[in-house]
């Protein structure tokens, strides 16, 4: 069975007034790598899933999550 | 002064001249360092498929002479040419790239989703070296070719695309970005 790493980013940076550019700075990627992992296109390692998350103020489980 | 010694020289004096006219151009738009990476990631994404063309379209010079080795003196200097813009071609696939750009810059403009994207263009480049120098085992069993010809089709082969495939790689990263 096929599995994707689904994430709810985009919904929660929207939440906080961020746009891709600010959350990118913030974690320190380009905003090429935040739209890549809001667009499911690419997986991020657990160490920016992390950075992520916690700059977004949300548990990483939340954030992310295994879709079958 | 041979024809190889002017073609390297001549080939280092192109790549200085490139990055002189791109570094000028960059220096007219004041940018912090996230724009930088955003406006360099861009251009990459540009730039990557047109340089594998003509890193491609350069080889129509040496293939065209291709007949059992013996090349005429003139492409001496096109085949050293060659092989400085091989290996510089090459070095920016395995490093970061951006040598001239501040360490910050550089450091984000390689950041996760590049080095993945950097790392499966050379996985690709890798599977056409090792299909074309099976192309050329093949071909050797019907045709004399030299070492320097074999060794030419390989690099021009598994470089052109591993800088196609992370082309489109980052071209498809970029979209909708």
């Amino acid at each position: 069975m096929r599995e994707r790493l689904a994430n709810q980013l985009k919904e929660r940076r929207t939440e906080l007034g961020l746009t891709q550019a600010e959350l990118a700075e913030r974690v320190g990627v380009t905003r090429k790598t935040v739209n890549t992992v809001e667009n499911g296109v690419f997986t991020p390692s657990a160490l920016l899933a992390i950075k992520l998350a916690q700059t977004l103020s949300v548990p990483v489980e939340i954030l992310f999550w295994i879709e079958r | 002064m041979n024809d190889f010694t002017i073609g390297l020289l001549a080939g280092l004096a192109g790549v200085l001249v490139i990055a002189a006219i791109l570094k000028l151009r960059a220096r007219n738009k004041p940018m912090s360092i996230a724009e930088k990476a955003e406006y360099l990631s861009k251009r990459r994404a540009r730039m990557l498929p047109a340089l594998a063309v003509i890193f491609l379209s350069q080889q129509a010079t040496f293939f065209s002479q291709m007949s059992g080795g013996t090349h005429v003196s003139a492409e001496g200097a096109k085949i050293s040419a060659w092989l400085v813009l091989s290996v510089v071609l090459l070095l920016g696939l395995a490093t970061k790239g951006f040598w001239l750009e501040p360490k910050e810059v550089r450091e984000l403009v390689d950041d996760e989703n590049t080095r993945a994207n950097r790392t499966e263009a050379m996985q690709w480049g890798f599977l056409f070296a090792m299909g074309s120098a099976i192309a050329v085992y093949v071909l050797t069993m019907i045709e004399v070719v030299t070492g320097r010809e074999a060794v030419h089709i390989v690099i021009s082969f598994g470089i052109a695309a591993a800088l196609l495939r992370w082309g489109v790689l980052e071209k498809r990263a970029l979209r909708d970005a």
